[in-house]
């Protein structure tokens, strides 16, 4: 049953709500009026069963049976959801895979000793993928080490290889599964491309074959171009360290000049905390009258500069429209994916400058200033001064800054958990073992306004920890429930007796941010590392992944991914698949016989918790540990007397 | 078989009804084909390039609007009432009947867009737009003629021929009020068997798409 006001509830923030409301007043428009008027939106789209892939259509497939159920050439609902699928896979893998590349870019100019404002932060890092690949370190300049490591990640994108490096990370049992269903990653751009070519008109029509070449495109993306950009991101910036720093709107300061960096990359970000920091610029600061500069993050961007330098954390995706509308915001500085075009719009009724850094992502109303890793410290001044000149055109009647920021812990790399942990994963399996941790869930993913933003991500953490069952989180997950104040080690009291004794005998909270969506790589590589020391396969250990409010392409090769790595995923928002009811059974029931995992469509967070839980303990089961059965998990009664969910 | 040659003809000599545009609600995805090819069909060059460029624009006369969940639409038009209330309030008789089709139409050069017919019209289908030609007013009542000309061509309505879901069927109106009658009975029937597999009107996949919709929106209640 519906409960009041519906309409009105399209955030769990308290900051979103305040800066909507002025929207409303001010009759600006945001992401959900955009919705609004979107709707009905296209149920052909959204069904999956549209395509527009040649010049003898756009055809779609009558989704009710009566009409056409071919298109031109004759493919069926069940082809055209396929390719649909494969290609956005390819276009999240590509957006991931190609971050990837700047970062290696970046990272080669440095070992070049071309770059400025770079160096090598995390020499131990570096040595240890020299060495992964066999490359020799002993008695060699550093620089030399990492040109060679450069040389050998740029392999990685080509076609000449039978398997990717990181590979060999994954347990050998899924290697060899991998390998006789033929979706061992060969090449990062290889598999995009061949997914392109597959699915043009006239080649792959085997819906399960394009299915099984998307697992391996989501592959290559997850040990691949996302795994490169954490990596060579640690080496560069740092592996992050836990740390505690803040969260929401209330990160912006009245009598500061905000700078927000948002994006997804942080090699400019990166050089920009150090150029605000310049003592030309901080007296520039004070001259137009700001006490100071202050920078904070949206998006992944933020994320990154969060887990490792502690930059306050403005919010996630479906904050950047209001982030402006604080009236406190000198400049947004935009790097790319997940930024809003709206930005710019939304900027012109404030004194907002919006700033694109990249050659490949221009904003139409902003100042463009291209980036390269050669000039980057110069280059991230230069962005910084406009923010503090911007300063002066702010109207202090305007500035509305909604919130207290919240205090939220970050820094969660797996070098650090296994460093909480003593050096070993061993007490964290030993936890598991006794049952006092049920098991662990990756809750990631974005913003969607059709999920009210944050609830999906913060009830489901609630309900997980709440029942003893370890949460790490990435992206607008992570920023969901540091809002919420489920990041700190005080939120140990909010989880059941079994994970709070652990959380308080370690000092850290219930839920780990583990980084940006790149760093969903660091989820791969401890669920690797757990299933390696425990000698099973990582489908055998009582893990999930949930993505409760996803939008973006990105997720979908997330998803894929993760589920083909052996991890039961749960989609909070529908991918358009349900047009062919055979890849509906296929990904949400036949794929477990075939990889270990599958995926599972349910909005409601409530749900989505007794479907995680009831499946760890299934695992719990078949590993013959302490386990709970089915019947036994359910949705609280809470909810349902609150209304939330249907009874 | 019988019963339609009823419906259609009586002795003295009028139809009793005619073919009608019928709205099987539970088949609308949303895609807005219809309003699409309505306002291409009523454009002054017919074409879809060309007609994208013409000023005034040309606009649907049939309107999708979103239900409350997502997932959720409903396509509206004319229903051509008889007797019709725009018709019965027009002060100056710009609404009249076809008699031939016994469509309500609309004479644009006689409408004074005082809004009386939207105002009493059950489906609220009556929108005001400029009219081509420089004819005054400049703003007329705009509303679906029952694609009278394609119609007289022998051809079925845009927004029908748009629509490949089986929202919108063209046909004499208790034909189509029987199809759906069949339908329920069958389902009724099957599930009182509880064969429903069988009887199913809409496939799986598609209830769980709306329930989605609906479920996704139903959650709002659960943020405070």
């Amino acid at each position: 049953m519906m409960t009041a006001n519906s309409d009105g509830n399209y955030s769990l923030a308290k900051d979103a709500r305040e800066i909507i409301a002025r929207a409303r007043e001010e009759n600006i428009t945001t992401v959900w009026d955009r919705l609004r008027a979107q709707e009905p939106q296209c149920g052909y789209c959204s069904l999956g069963v549209s395509c527009r892939n040649c010049a003898m259509g756009p055809c779609r497939i009558d989704p009710f049976g009566e009409g056409p159920q071919q298109g031109v050439c004759g493919a069926d609902a069940d082809i055209i959801v396929a390719r649909n699928l494969g290609r956005t896979i390819a276009a999240g893998a590509s957006a991931h895979s190609d971050h990837g590349r700047d970062i290696l870019e970046a990272f080669h100019a440095l070992a070049d000793g071309r770059s400025c404002g770079y160096r090598i932060t995390d020499e131990e890092k570096l040595k240890a993928l020299a060495r992964e690949r066999g490359i020799a370190i002993d008695g060699r300049p550093l620089n030399e080490v990492a040109r060679e490591l450069a040389q050998a990640m740029f392999e990685e994108f080509g076609t000449r290889k039978e398997s990717l490096d990181f590979v060999t990370r994954v347990p050998g049992k899924r290697r060899e599964l991998w390998q006789k269903l033929g979706i061992t990653p060969r090449g990062i751009d290889r598999e995009n491309v061949e997914m392109l070519h597959r699915t043009t008109m006239g080649v792959d029509n085997d819906y399960i074959n394009i299915l099984l070449h998307g697992l391996r495109t989501g592959l290559a993306d997850g040990w691949g171009g996302s795994m490169i950009a954490t990596e060579l991101s640690d080496v560069m910036f740092g592996t992050p360290k836990p740390l505690l720093a803040s969260v929401n709107l209330g990160t912006l300061k009245a009598d500061h000049v905000n700078i927000a960096l948002h994006g997804h990359n942080p090699m400019l970000s990166d050089v920009i905390v150090q150029a605000a920091q310049d003592p030309e610029l901080l007296n520039l600061a004070k001259d137009k009258g700001a006490a100071g500069i202050n920078l904070v993050g949206l998006c992944c961007t933020g994320n990154e500069l969060l887990m490792r330098r502690g930059i306050p954390m403005a919010g996630n995706h479906l904050m950047q429209e209001l982030a402006i509308m604080t009236g406190a915001l000198e400049a947004m500085v935009v790097d790319y994916q997940c930024i809003m075009p709206s930005v710019t719009e939304i900027a012109k009724c404030f004194h907002t400058q919006v700033i694109s850094t990249f050659d490949k992502a221009k904003f139409p109303g902003a100042i463009h200033i291209t980036f390269v890793p050669e000039r980057g410290l110069e280059i991230g001044k230069e962005i910084v001064r406009r923010g503090v000149e911007a300063f002066a055109n702010r109207n202090p009647q305007r500035v509305r800054i909604p919130a207290k920021p919240v205090p939220m812990m970050a820094g969660f790399s797996v070098e650090a958990i296994l460093a909480a942990l003593g050096g070993t994963p061993a007490p964290l399996i030993e936890a598991i073992k006794q049952g006092t941790i049920r098991g662990a869930v990756g809750v990631v993913g974005c913003n969607n306004p059709k999920i009210p933003q944050d609830y999906g991500h913060v009830r489901l953490t609630q309900r997980l920890i709440e029942n003893d069952i370890l949460v790490v989180v990435t992206g607008c997950a992570a920023v969901a429930n540091g809002k919420a104040g489920q990041m700190v080690p005080e939120a140990a009291n909010m989880a059941g007796p079994g994970l709070r004794s652990v959380c308080k005998a370690l000092g850290i909270p219930p839920v780990l941010h583990m980084g940006s969506c790149v760093d969903n790589s660091r989820i791969l590589v401890l669920a690797a590392a757990l299933a390696n020391s425990l000698g099973v396969d990582i489908d055998q250990l009582p893990l999930a992944g949930a993505a409760p409010e996803w939008y973006s392409e990105k997720a979908v090769s997330i998803g894929a991914y993760v589920v083909a790595s052996g991890i039961y995923t749960v989609l909070g928002v529908q991918p358009p698949i349900f047009g062919s009811r055979k890849v509906v059974e296929l990904l949400a029931g036949g794929l477990e016989d075939v990889v270990g995992a599958k995926f599972a469509v349910e909005a409601n967070p409530e749900k989505v918790a007794v479907l995680i839980r009831r499946h760890i303990e299934a695992k719990r089961k078949a590993l013959g540990l302490p386990h709970l059965s089915p019947e036994a998990i359910r949705v609280p009664a809470e909810a349902v007397l609150a209304g939330e969910i249907a009874a | 078989m019988c019963a339609t040659r009823f419906s259609q003809t009586r002795s003295f000599g009028f139809r009793e009804t005619t073919e009608t545009v019928f709205i099987n609600v539970e088949r609308c995805i949303g895609c807005l084909q219809c309003q699409f090819a309505c306002a291409i069909e009523h454009s002054r060059s017919h074409d879809a390039a060309a007609a994208v460029l013409e000023d005034p624009p040309p606009r649907t006369r049939i309107h999708v609007e979103a239900g409350y969940a997502f997932n959720s639409s409903f396509p509206n038009r004319c229903h051509h009432c008889k007797p019709a209330p725009c018709q019965q309030v027009c002060p100056t008789a710009a609404i009249f009947r076809d008699i031939e089709k016994e469509l309500v139409l609309v004479e644009p050069r006689k409408c004074i867009a005082c809004a009386m017919c939207a105002m009493v019209c059950p489906f609220d289908v009556i929108s005001f737009h400029s009219i081509p030609g420089g004819v005054q007013p400049r703003v007329a009542a705009v509303k679906c003629d029952g694609c009278i000309e394609r119609v007289g061509r022998g051809q079925i309505p845009a927004c029908v021929e748009a629509c490949k879901a089986g929202a919108l069927v063209y046909g004499e109106l208790n034909n189509l009020v029987k199809q759906g009658r069949l339908r329920e009975t069958r389902a009724v029937l099957a599930a009182s068997a509880e064969a429903e597999a069988e009887a199913q009107t809409v496939p799986v996949p598609i209830d769980g798409w709306r329930q989605w919709g609906a479920e996704a929106k139903q959650i709002t209640g659960g943020v405070r």
